[in-house]
């Protein structure tokens, strides 16, 4: 089953949701590889894509709360409730009075067992390619799912059928053993070198100055320095990341403090006028992480 | 008989902004026990407060101030994209539900509030009792 299949299955199913809840003024599916489907005619205008794009950040950072799974915004004029399916991130704007219980139930029946329906016909095609905070989708979802699920979805699945007839000629019949090894050579082939846990730090903020001083090199404890590249096996840390509090991030060289007082006090030594470009004030907590170089 | 050049009566900075800095100091002062109040609630597990030039950080697990402190940020500006590309109007409040915890999130005069607590705390009652 190719992408356009599954953009029209899911372009349906948001029709449908808005036929059963009128409160509903916009909707959007954000999908796993970045595309956007809109729900009816609606255009997919540049503010609706840097809306998604901002989506997709705060997706990757809610990885500290395990992820983002709801976010609801109660404007004055009205709301929107994201909600992530799979991977997936369903976006509608809804009137301020909208019954959000059973807008939430209906979303959460509907879009799964479709994307349930649609994992199942397409179990042997590529489905889109996740973005980085995607989660792993289980071998379970590749199981035939139960015939009363699939007639209540009957209606909404008509145009899909249509297409599996000419592509796909047998995924139904596919059982779970048969899905079940080629997943796992996929998953075998696709991360061959599990990935690398970078040690990261906070650190308090120092700033320095003078007619010397490079302002793409900062300073920090020999310790440290030490300790990360034992950890990561490497001869010696020549760059670090450092994010700032408000978001910033910038990548700088590194050098061990060379003035012996501000040594051991947990602090990171920056330059003035990196400084500035952080908006970083003397004090400030920061998250460092050593840079593994590439050679 | 030289006329006396009017000199005009200007304000200086400091007598512009004494009234309004002893308000903001009161607001905060206000804004800190209401959340630190809020920070006794059993599930809730701190709250960051932001003004343009200064943040108040209360968190249980400081390894995780600046993961919060980004995620914070990063939920307000994707709020506002949303709220711009939607005419959501002024937003009253965000609630970002993780696998994990949530986050409720609030701007209170030129304060940003983001209060953090897990899943089963009731966010509605945390709202009614900051505003």
């Amino acid at each position: 089953m190719n992408e356009e299949v599954y953009t029209a299955a899911l372009k349906n199913a948001l029709v449908e949701i808005k036929n059963v809840c009128p409160d509903i003024n916009k909707a959007f599916i954000l999908m796993d590889n970045g595309t956007i489907v809109a729900g009816d005619e609606q255009v997919v205008d540049p503010s609706v894509e840097r809306a998604a794009s901002s989506l997709q950040s705060l997706a990757e950072k809610a990885m500290s709360v395990g992820g983002l799974n709801d976010l609801l915004i109660d404007g004055d004029k009205g709301k929107v409730y994201v909600s992530q399916v799979n991977g997936m991130y369903s976006v509608m704007a809804l009137s301020k009075r909208a019954d959000l219980p059973f807008l939430r139930t209906v979303t959460g029946i509907i879009l799964p067992t479709i994307l349930k329906v649609l994992n199942s016909i397409g179990s042997e095609t590529t489905l889109p390619a996740p973005i980085k905070p995607a989660p792993h989708v289980p071998f379970t979802q590749f199981r035939p799912i139960p015939s009363e699920l699939l007639e209540k979805e009957e209606a909404v699945e008509e145009t899909v059928e249509k297409a599996e007839e000419v592509e796909v000629p047998e995924p139904l019949e596919a059982t779970e053993a048969e899905i079940e090894p080629e997943a796992e050579v996929e998953a075998e082939v696709e991360s061959p070198k599990p990935p690398i846990d970078l040690p990261s730090q906070q650190l308090i903020v120092d700033r320095f100055g003078g007619l010397m001083v490079r302002a793409d090199t900062v300073q920090i404890d020999f310790e440290t320095l030490e300790r990360w590249s034992s950890l990561l096996d490497v001869k010696e840390i020549r760059e670090v990341d450092i994010e700032t509090f408000s978001g910033k991030a910038t990548r700088c060289k590194v050098k061990v403090i060379s003035d012996q007082k501000y040594e051991g006090r947990g602090l990171i030594r920056i330059p003035e006028k990196t400084c500035e470009t952080l908006e970083l004030k003397r004090g400030e907590l920061v998250r460092v992480k050593p840079v593994v170089p590439e050679d | 008989m030289p006329v006396k050049k009017k000199v005009p009566q200007v304000q200086t900075a400091e007598q512009v902004e004494w009234v309004p800095k002893t308000e903001v100091k009161e607001q905060v002062a206000d804004l800190r026990s209401v959340l630190d109040r809020i920070k006794a609630r059993e599930g809730v597990i701190g709250y960051i407060l932001r003004a343009s030039t200064s943040a108040a950080v209360d968190i249980k697990d400081p390894s995780k101030i600046i993961d919060y402190a980004v995620l914070s940020a990063s939920a307000l500006e994707s709020a506002e994209s949303l709220s711009k590309t939607f005419g959501l109007g002024e937003i009253s409040n965000i609630v970002v539900e993780g696998k994990d915890l949530k986050i409720l999130l609030l701007t209170i005069g030129e304060h940003r509030i983001s209060v953090f607590m897990e899943k089963n705390v009731d966010h509605d009652s945390i709202y009614r009792e900051m505003t």
